[in-house]
């Protein structure tokens, strides 16, 4: 099977590998596993006081195109605020990375995990702020 | 008609491996192509049909963890197929410590020592099963399998880690 340069290129040179403090009040972390082939997939992101995500952070375990995916995603979503990173579709990551359709499920994953840490960072916002009308 | 059926054994979680072979073999003679090459186009069908479902049916139950597997899904347990996602916390920072612990093993010993204890907890984990069955606890039997799946993924990487070590040295 013959896969693309850009997919090579983010599993040989995985961009932003690491971890960033999951209890950071700033930081949203989405943890996702796809049991079928048994990947797992960690995606942070540090959301500044402009309300732009400026960091991003993955750890994945699992295929070439599930690493290149998540990479991806990292690359992406730097800059752009939580409502925007949130469209990011499979398909967009699917197609950039030309992945071959028995791995469109690597994306889905992608996908998934940057949901699961826009939805975490969300969560902690809200907790956050003062309650209006609440008592 | 379902893979334990098929082979005329009960549908259990526990099976010994000789009496599947037995079953298995025995049926697999009785549907061999070589004994229907003079009978008429739809027997030898029927044959080659029977044939096929008996090698799904052993290929599927022959492994303890894929027959487990299998058995939820006859009492209504389905796992997440492919492109499908879990969000379980507990289960996958579990599967992502052992990935981490495991890529950072400095040496063999270090990574048989992860895979033994990962057999372990597999062992324990399916030892575990046989009563959550009994108890018809489905959502704990959809956890315990889906953390067999990871520790199964796991001990499948040690061996490849314990594979590339070697290699290194030689």
């Amino acid at each position: 099977m013959a896969y693309s340069e850009k997919l090579i290129d983010h599993y040989e040179n995985p961009r932003n590998i690491g971890s960033l403090d999951k209890n950071a009040e700033d930081v949203g972390t989405g943890l996702v596993g796809a049991p079928a082939c048994g990947d797992v997939m960690k995606l942070q992101i540090k959301v500044g006081p402009d309300g732009l995500i400026e960091d991003a952070k993955f750890k994945t375990f699992g295929c070439g195109s599930a690493i290149a995916s998540s990479s991806l995603v990292t690359e992406w979503v730097k800059g752009k605020t939580i409502d925007e990173a949130e469209t990011i579709k499979n398909t967009d990551i699917a197609r950039h990375l030309a992945l071959p359709p028995v791995k469109i499920h690597c994306s889905v994953l992608a996908e998934d995990a940057i949901k699961a840490a826009i939805a975490d960072y969300r969560a902690k916002a809200q907790k956050e702020e003062p309650k209006e009308a609440a008592e | 008609m379902d893979h334990f059926a098929r082979l005329g054994l009960p549908a259990a979680l526990d099976l010994e491996a000789a009496s599947l072979d037995r079953a298995y073999f025995a049926l697999q003679r009785q549907w061999h192509p070589d004994r229907f090459v003079a009978k008429p186009p739809e027997e030898r069908a029927r044959a080659s049909v029977e044939a096929a479902a008996l090698n799904d049916a052993y290929r599927t139950l022959k492994d303890p963890l894929s027959r487990a597997v299998y058995l939820a899904g006859l009492k209504g347990v389905e796992l997440p197929g492919d492109g499908k996602t879990i969000d379980d916390p507990d289960l996958l920072m579990e599967a992502m410590e052992a990935r981490e612990e495991l890529h950072e093993a400095p040496s063999g010993e270090a990574v048989d020592a992860l895979a033994a204890k990962a057999r372990d907890d597999m062992n324990k984990a399916m030892a575990g099963l046989g009563s959550l069955f009994l108890a018809n606890d489905r959502p704990a039997i959809r956890k315990t399998l889906l953390r067999l799946r990871y520790l199964d993924k796991f001990a499948e990487e040690a061996r490849a880690r314990r594979m590339n070590l070697e290699r290194s040295r030689a």
